[in-house]
C-alpha cells in the first residue's frame, strides 16, 4: 500500500476546526419552557451516567471525523500494488472479429477480452497512458493516450464485437502511429483470439506482447453456399467444415423463404470438409437458406453460432432473353454480345419468308426490318420497321439533315453530330412514346410505354446508314436496351462479405432506396444519379432492397455471410507471428496500482448519509400523543 | 376573553347542577356539634323560658302534657377555599391549552358551585411568597359575577413559593373547611409545609395538579438552550430521543412521587391535562375525585 499524494494528508489540520466549532457549541437554539425545573432534575442523573452517553451526544462530531478520514484518505489516493501486464505508454489492441463473438468462455471471448483490459485499465499506473484500438473491419481508436481510467472505462464500454473479419493490417497501422507520436516506451499489447493473418504483418516499433483469448476449437461452419443458373434449374451448392478436432454429425436445413425444403445429416471428420449439391430446385427468385444445427434438439451445436447460418439468393432475371429477329446484322449482333447480362437468341427467316417465333417468353424482342404474323406480347425494339398494330409507317424521306438529340434519360452522351442516314421512314411518333431523335423530315428514334408494352423504333435501315459505325449506336443501343428489358441493380449471385460494400443501379424513376438489414434497421437512402454505394454490411443475413417509385415498389435481395475460414477456425493460438517475432502468451510480471480512492469515496458518502439521519431524528419533533 | 359566552352557559349549567352536587362532601362526615335550626331533628330538650314557641313540639305537650323543645340539626355550611397558583409559569401553553385560563376556569367553575349551595368561598390568588389578592369569604349566587370579575382581573407573574404563600393565608383567621389547591407544582421549594399548615387546622385538602401537554410530551429537538420563563435560567440541552424518551419517564415519575406524597398527608391528589375540556374535568374528573358529589 502506498499513498501518490500524500501531501493531501495535510488537510487532516481541518479536524482542528471542527473538534473547535464543536467544543463553541456553536449557538444553541433558545427556546422559552414553562420551567427547567425538570430539566435540571433529569440532566443532574443523566450527568451521572456512562461516558457511553457522553460518547452519543457527541456522535455527529465522531460521524463528521470519520468523513474527513475518509475523504482525506480518498485525495491522498492510497494504491494497493497489483500484477499486471503493462505499464508505460500501453496500446491495446483488441480483437472484434467474428471469432470473438464465440462462447467457448463465458460470456463470449469478447466480453472475457474487455474484462481482461478492464483489469489492465484498474492495474495501470497513474503515469501510464492507454490507447484503446478495436480492430474490427475498419479498425477504429475509441481513445487515444488516455489516463484517466474513467474515460478509458467509457470507451471500452462503448466497444463491440463484430460479424466480419478484421484488418490486422490497418490496426498495425494506427497502433504504430500511436507508438511513434509517444515519447516513452510504448507496449503494444494484441487481446486477440489469435486469428491474425500469418504473415505480412509488419514489425512493431516497441515492447509487443499478446494476451490470448479463448480455450476451444469447437465449431463447424457452413463454409459455402452459392446459387447457380442452369439451362434449366439452378443448383445450390454448400459446403460444411468441421473446424474442430474430433468428428461431428451435423444437420444440414435447406430453406426457401421460411419454408424447410431439404434437410441432410452429414458426418464430417474433423478438420475437413463436406459439401452438397441440389440440383432440383425451383426456378424462382428469392432467399435461399442454409443452416446446420445439431441432430440432437435443443444441443448447442458449438461455440460459435454466427456461421452457422448462410443465405443465397437468386434472381432469376440476372440474365436477360433477347430475340433478334432479323436476317441477318452482323452489327446487332457484336452490340448486343457485347452487353453485359444479356443472352441473345437468333430467329432467321425460313426460306419461303416465313418466321417462325420459338414459344419460349423472351425480355426483348429485336424485329430488323421484319416482324411476324403476330407480334409477341414483349418488349419490342423495331429497326426499319415495317406494318405493325403499334403505330403506322409512312413514306420514306430523305431530309435527314441537322438531326437533333431531344433530351431524355435515354439520349444521354448520344452524339448524333457525325451520324449520316441515306433515308429514314416517315412515321408519326404515337401519343405513348417520345421522339428521341428529330430529322426535319421527321421523326429518326423514339421510345416508349403503351399497355405495359416499352416499345422503340428506330426508323431507319442501319445498313443505309453510317451510325453502326459511329460512337453513337453503342452508347444509342445500350441505353434503349437497358430501358426496354432494365437489368437487375445489382447482383446478389455473389454472396458479400461482411463491410464489403455493394453498388446499386437502381431502376429507372426510383425515387428512394429503403434497405432493411437482417436485425430490420432500416435505411433511408434518396436515389442518386449513377446509383448508390451501399456499405452498412455488416450485419450478417440478407438484406432487402426496396426500390420506390412514384406509383410502385418493388424488391431485391442480397445476402452477407461469413464464409471466412480465419473467422470460424476459432482454434485459440499460443503465439502470433509479427515481422520476424514470434510472441507468445505473455506472463505477468509488471507491477501495477489498483487504487482504492473510490471506495473511500463511496465509504464517506454513506457515512454523510448515516450522519444526516442522525441529525434529522434528533430534529425531528415527537408526535402528539393523543390522549 | 376568559368568560366568554361558552365559558358562562357551562358555569351556569354547574350552577343548576351544583343544587344536586352539593359541594359538601365534608359535610356528611362532619356532624356540627351545635343545634341548629334546619328541619332535621337531634334531640329533645326542657322547655324554659324565651325558647321560641315555634320549636316547642306540640305533640309530644298533648301526650305528656310537659313542654319540650325540638331540637334540630344546625345544617353547617362549608368554608372553601380556593387557592391559585399565579406564578408566571401557570402562564404557559399553547392558546386553549394556557394553563392559567384553564386555572381560572376551573376555580370559576368550583366557585360558582360553592356559591349556588350557599356555602363560604374564599379565593387565594398566591404569589410570591403571600397572598396577592383574595376574594371573599363570600357566600350566595349574587357575587357569582363579582367572582367572576376578581377571577378576570388576575395577572400570573414571577415566582411563587407556594409553601411561604400558604403559610400566609393561614396566619389569618379562617373557617377550616376544604382547601383546594391549583397549582403546576413547576416550582422547587414544594408545597408540603404549607398545606400541611391547613390541614393542622382541622381542613381538607384537594391539591388540582394542571400540567400543560407541552410539558408532558415537549415540542422539542435538537441542540437547545432552554429558558426557564420565570427565573431566566438557562439549561442546555442536546435533545434527541433518548433523552426525551427520559424526560417522559422523569415527568411520570414526578407525578407519582407528588400523588404518593399527598395520599401520606391525606390530601386528594388530582392531575389534570390542560387539554381536556374544563368543565368535563370538574365534573367528571372531580366527581371522581371525590372533591364534589
Amino acid at each position: 500500500m502506498q499513498f501518490l499524494t500524500p501531501l493531501f494528508f495535510a488537510l487532516a489540520a481541518l479536524a482542528i476546526p471542527i473538534i473547535l466549532l464543536y467544543m463553541l457549541k456553536l449557538r444553541r437554539k433558545q427556546v422559552q419552557v414553562s420551567s427547567t425545573f425538570l430539566w435540571e432534575q433529569l440532566l443532574r442523573e443523566q450527568q451521572a451516567n456512562t461516558p457511553w452517553q457522553k460518547l452519543k451526544r457527541n456522535l455527529l462530531l465522531i460521524l463528521q471525523l470519520l468523513i474527513l478520514a475518509a475523504l482525506i484518505f480518498a485525495l491522498a489516493r492510497p494504491a494497493l500494488q497489483i500484477p499486471t501486464v503493462a505499464s508505460g505508454s500501453v496500446i491495446v489492441l483488441l480483437d472484434a472479429s467474428a471469432s470473438m463473438n464465440a462462447t467457448d468462455v463465458t460470456p463470449s471471448r469478447f466480453d472475457s477480452a474487455k474484462d481482461s483490459v478492464d483489469a489492465i485499465i484498474n492495474g495501470l499506473n497513474p503515469a501510464s497512458s492507454l490507447t484503446l484500438i478495436l480492430v474490427g473491419e475498419t479498425p477504429q481508436i475509441l481513445i487515444a493516450s488516455e489516463s484517466d481510467k474513467s474515460l478509458l472505462k467509457a470507451a471500452l464500454n462503448q466497444a463491440k464485437v463484430t460479424q466480419g473479419s478484421a484488418d490486422w493490417e490497418a490496426a498495425f497501422a494506427l497502433a504504430a502511429g500511436a507508438t511513434r507520436s509517444d515519447s516513452i516506451e510504448s507496449t503494444v499489447l494484441i487481446v486477440s483470439d489469435g486469428g491474425l493473418p500469418e504473415n505480412g504483418l509488419p514489425a512493431l516499433p516497441g515492447e509487443v506482447e499478446f494476451l490470448p483469448i479463448g480455450s476451444s476449437n469447437d465449431n463447424l461452419a457452413i463454409s459455402a453456399l452459392a446459387l447457380r443458373a442452369t439451362e434449366t434449374t439452378p443448383q445450390l451448392f454448400s459446403q460444411v467444415t468441421n473446424y474442430s478436432d474430433v468428428t461431428k454429425t451435423v444437420l444440414l436445413s435447406f430453406y426457401f423463404g421460411d419454408e424447410l425444403f431439404d434437410a441432410r445429416q452429414l458426418t464430417i471428420a474433423a478438420n475437413s470438409s463436406e459439401s452438397i449439391t441440389l440440383d432440383d430446385i425451383q426456378n424462382t427468385a428469392g432467399v435461399y437458406k442454409a443452416q446446420i444445427s445439431n441432430p440432437q434438439k435443443n444441443q448447442k451445436l458449438d461455440s460459435l453460432p454466427i456461421d452457422d447460418t448462410a443465405f443465397a439468393v437468386y434472381q432469376s432475371s440476372a440474365s436477360r432473353r433477347v430475340l433478334l429477329v432479323s436476317k441477318g446484322n452482323l452489327f446487332l449482333e457484336q452490340a448486343l454480345a457485347s452487353l453485359p447480362n444479356i443472352q441473345a437468341f437468333r430467329a432467321l427467316p425460313a426460306a419461303d419468308g416465313s418466321l417462325q417465333i420459338p414459344k419460349d417468353p423472351f425480355d426483348l424482342y429485336i424485329f430488323d426490318g421484319i416482324v411476324p404474323a403476330k407480334i409477341p406480347n414483349g418488349n419490342l425494339l423495331f429497326i426499319s420497321p415495317v406494318d405493325n398494330p403499334y403505330f403506322t409507317i409512312g413514306t420514306a424521306f430523305e431530309q435527314i439533315n441537322s438531326a437533333e438529340v431531344i433530351e431524355n434519360p435515354l439520349t444521354r452522351y448520344l452524339d448524333w453530330s457525325n451520324v449520316h442516314i441515306l433515308k429514314a421512314k416517315k412515321i408519326q411518333t404515337p401519343d405513348w412514346a417520345e421522339t428521341l431523335v428529330q430529322a426535319e423530315g421527321g421523326p429518326l428514334v423514339f421510345a416508349g410505354q403503351t399497355n405495359g408494352q416499352r416499345i422503340a423504333s428506330i426508323n431507319f435501315d442501319l445498313r443505309e446508314s453510317d451510325l453502326p459505325l459511329q460512337i453513337a449506336f453503342p452508347i444509342l443501343f445500350s441505353n434503349l436496351t437497358n430501358y426496354l428489358v432494365p437489368p437487375s441493380a445489382f447482383d446478389a449471385t455473389q454472396s458479400l462479405s461482411p463491410g464489403q460494400s455493394l453498388a446499386i443501379v437502381p431502376p429507372p424513376g426510383t425515387q428512394q432506396i429503403v434497405i432493411a438489414s437482417p436485425s430490420n434497421i432500416g435505411y433511408n437512402i434518396p436515389n442518386e444519379a449513377g446509383g448508390i454505394k451501399f456499405t452498412n454490411t455488416n450485419e450478417l443475413g440478407y438484406y432487402a432492397v426496396n426500390f420506390i417509385s412514384k406509383d410502385k415498389s418493388s424488391a431485391e435481395y442480397f445476402a452477407v455471410n461469413l464464409f471466412d475460414a480465419a473467422e470460424s477456425d476459432i482454434r485459440p493460438r499460443d503465439s502470433i507471428q509479427i515481422g520476424q517475432t514470434e510472441i507468445t502468451h505473455t506472463v505477468t510480471e509488471k507491477i501495477g496500482q489498483y487504487e482504492v480512492w473510490p471506495w473511500l469515496t463511496m465509504l464517506a458518502i454513506i457515512i454523510l448519509m448515516i450522519e444526516w439521519q442522525v441529525y434529522h431524528r434528533r430534529q425531528l419533533l415527537p408526535k402528539r400523543v393523543v390522549s | 376573553m376568559l368568560f366568554d359566552e361558552s365559558t358562562l352557559r357551562k358555569l351556569n349549567q354547574l350552577t343548576l347542577v351544583a343544587s344536586r352536587v352539593r359541594a359538601g362532601a365534608i359535610k356528611g362526615e362532619r356532624r356540627s356539634s351545635r343545634r341548629g335550626s334546619s328541619i332535621e331533628f337531634a334531640d329533645y330538650r326542657d322547655y324554659t323560658p324565651g325558647d321560641d314557641l315555634r320549636r316547642l313540639d306540640w305533640n309530644i305537650y298533648a301526650r305528656l302534657e310537659k313542654p319540650f323543645i325540638k331540637l334540630l340539626e344546625e345544617e353547617e355550611d362549608l368554608a372553601v377555599h380556593i387557592l391559585l397558583d399565579g406564578s408566571l409559569s401557570m402562564n404557559w401553553g399553547a392558546d386553549e391549552e394556557l394553563k392559567f385560563n384553564y386555572v381560572r376556569r376551573l376555580a370559576a367553575g368550583l366557585g360558582s358551585i360553592a356559591l349556588s349551595s350557599g356555602d363560604l368561598l374564599t379565593v387565594g390568588f398566591l404569589q410570591g411568597g403571600q397572598v396577592a389578592a383574595e376574594f371573599g369569604p363570600t357566600r350566595g349566587g349574587v357575587a357569582m359575577p363579582r367572582l367572576f370579575r376578581f377571577l378576570e382581573n388576575l395577572e400570573p407573574a414571577g415566582q411563587t413559593d407556594l409553601n411561604k404563600s400558604i403559610q400566609q393565608y393561614s396566619i389569618k383567621p379562617r373557617r377550616a373547611g376544604l382547601v383546594i389547591l391549583i397549582s403546576d407544582l413547576l416550582t422547587a421549594t414544594g408545597f408540603e409545609s404549607g398545606m400541611r399548615a391547613m390541614l393542622g387546622r382541622g381542613s381538607e385538602a384537594v391539591l388540582v395538579h394542571v400540567l400543560s401537554p407541552d410539558e408532558l410530551e415537549p415540542p422539542l429537538a435538537g441542540d437547545l438552550q432552554l429558558v426557564d420563563m420565570e427565573t431566566n435560567q438557562v439549561q442546555d440541552v442536546s435533545l434527541d430521543g433518548g433523552l426525551r424518551r427520559q424526560y417522559r419517564a422523569r415527568i411520570q415519575t414526578w407525578i407519582q412521587s407528588t400523588q404518593d406524597d399527598c395520599r401520606k398527608q391525606n390530601i386528594r391528589y388530582l392531575n389534570l391535562i390542560t387539554d381536556k375540556p374544563w368543565d368535563q374535568a370538574l365534573l367528571l374528573e372531580m366527581r371522581r375525585a371525590g372533591v364534589v358529589k
